[in-house]
């Protein structure tokens, strides 16, 4: 292991390095009962590279000093904590010097502190130089897949793997969706959702269009072509496809409102929108193929029973 | 005197339910432009069938429909839609307007599918209203109007675009005495006025003396048929 790290510290298209420690304590106010935290202990120096743009300048300076902490705005009422107030983790006293935004976990609560101070929270932490993680930065000079390579390949032991940020963060996102009881929850709860607004869309669109049928018939009876009414039908889904988005666009825009006020990490983003268009897009168009063919059937001589 | 519609030897058989009907048994028949044709005959005789045949929205099982050189029950789907389209005006029992438009916009539809450019469109729908008497209610809509204006709105619809062949079912049942009279009066005028051939199918004794033709049907056949002289 430690070879393997002076590797990494020796490579020439690595820049810098720096450790980063995922540990865990128990939260405690006064008078209160426990709550389970993840202690993530970050290199505080300026220009460090681990959430940085989550903790400020100015937060990561405070940091230096022994036993103080950070956590999420979000998580300050479940920790019954503000900022300036004291608690304690695994038995130590901690100070909470400030709040920060967009670290709300899925699951549990999350407390930044330094390296030193995420060691002395969390005895099982590695000390001296170890990490969970080890972030660098990759020297500009070389493309960031050529260094991986190498690494892969000579520098790290084979019971050390790397990624770019980027695909860490996928494998992450990845695991917290597919894998996480939650992530799979959420999933299934989406999934759901798509069903009954597909299920909603199509049956406006058919009701529309259900009771209009005597209409239809009187303008068949009139002379208008099959193909007339269909460019009608067509027209009707747009509108019901039309007024959907904006619906759902109005409504999801409000959540992602009251996302922001309690601090939970949304992102609404161009590509979901996209899809979620497309999948309205689709469903007007099965209820439209489905609607046409209903009206196919409907003979204009009925209206003369 | 000028035939709008010959049919000859139509059939139409019907199986609802595997119980077997014979709506129409080898009927033979021609209607003339210029007269107001009235065809009665008891419930399920096969009335409303004959007009849906006779104006292509069913085909017969047999027999051969035909106005002027166009043969209805050889052509298809389209070629019959455009048959209606120019030939043939509709007056229904229901009324089937259209809720979401005025009185003026439903008159105008037909002559929208016939392309006719808009202005025009309007003033002839215009003229057609005023023919009914209704100019002064052309900005209402269905759920704005009695019954009999109404059904008045639906005549100006059907003979809005000069039909050759009127068809009308049971276009008084749903109205008081005064506005029946009235819808029959516009109905024989249409025919002796501007030449349509209307076929009108009723139960309501009112017509029967207005009629220039009676045509009895029973059982799916023609019973009798009887033509006054013009007075």
């Amino acid at each position: 292991m430690a070879d393997a790290v002076s590797n990494l510290y020796s490579d020439k298209g690595i820049a810098n390095v720096e450790a980063f420690l995922l540990g865990s304590g128990d939260w405690r106010r006064t008078g209160s009962g426990g709550v389970s935290v993840t202690i993530v202990g970050i290199d505080v120096n300026a220009g460090a590279l681990a959430l940085a743009r989550v903790v400020p300048s100015t937060l990561r300076n405070a940091l230096k000093e022994p036993d103080t902490v950070v956590v999420d705005e979000g998580d300050s009422d479940k920790l019954d904590i503000k900022s300036g107030e004291t608690a304690e983790i695994s038995g130590r006293k901690v100070r909470v010097i400030g709040l920060i935004r967009g670290l709300r976990g899925l699951g549990g609560v999350n407390i930044v502190t330094s390296l030193d101070t995420a060691i002395a929270l969390d005895r099982t932490l590695p000390s001296s130089g170890g990490a969970t993680y080890y972030l660098s930065r990759a020297a500009p000079a070389e493309a960031e897949t050529t260094i991986l390579e190498r690494l892969n390949k000579y520098s790290i032991s084979p019971s050390i793997e790397t990624w770019k940020a980027d695909d860490l963060a996928a494998i992450s996102t990845n695991y917290m969706l597919m894998e996480s009881g939650a992530g799979i929850a959420f999933v299934f709860a989406t999934l759901i959702a798509l069903f009954i607004g597909a299920l909603i869309t199509s049956q406006t669109l058919l009701s529309a269009v259900a009771g209009n049928v005597p209409q239809y018939a009187t303008l068949r009876a009139l002379g208008v072509s099959f193909g007339d009414i269909r460019v009608i039908v067509i027209e009707q889904a747009a509108w019901v496809g039309i007024f959907g988005f904006i619906l759902s666009f109005s409504v999801s825009l409000i959540i992602s409102t009251f996302a922001e006020i309690f601090s939970i990490p949304y992102d609404l983003r161009l590509t979901t929108i996209l899809g979620a268009s497309v999948a309205l897009l689709l469903v007007a168009i099965f209820a439209c193929v489905i609607a046409i063919q209903r009206l196919r059937e409907t003979d204009p001589a009925t209206l003369l029973r | 005197m000028t035939l709008a519609i010959c049919a000859q030897d139509i059939s139409k058989n019907y199986n609802i339910q595997n119980v077997h009907t014979r709506a129409l048994d080898t009927i033979s028949l021609e209607i003339s432009a210029g007269e107001f044709t009235l065809l009665t005959g008891p419930s399920g005789c096969g009335k409303s069938t004959l007009l849906a045949v006779l104006s292509g929205m069913t085909k017969p099982d047999r027999g051969t429909v035909q106005s002027g050189d166009f043969v209805l029950t050889a052509a298809s789907d389209q070629e019959r839609d455009a048959f209606r389209l120019h030939k043939c005006g509709f007056i229904f029992q229901g009324f089937n307007l259209f809720p979401g438009l005025t009185a003026v916009e439903q008159v105008q539809i037909p002559l929208d599918y016939l392309k006719i450019p808009e202005e025009r469109a309007r003033q002839r729908a215009e003229r057609a209203l005023d023919s009914v008497g209704l100019s002064h209610r052309k900005h209402l809509r269905p759920a704005e109007m009695s019954g009999g204006e109404k059904q008045r709105v639906a005549i100006a619809r059907a003979l809005v675009k000069k039909p050759a062949i009127l068809f009308a079912d049971e276009p008084t049942s749903a109205l008081d005495r005064e506005n029946g009279e009235r819808v029959v009066a516009i109905l024989r005028a249409i025919a002796h006025r501007i030449g349509s051939a209307v076929l009108c199918v009723s139960h309501d004794l009112r017509l029967f003396s207005q009629a220039d033709r009676i045509l009895e049907m029973e059982d799916g056949k023609l019973r009798r048929d009887l033509r006054r002289p013009r007075t």
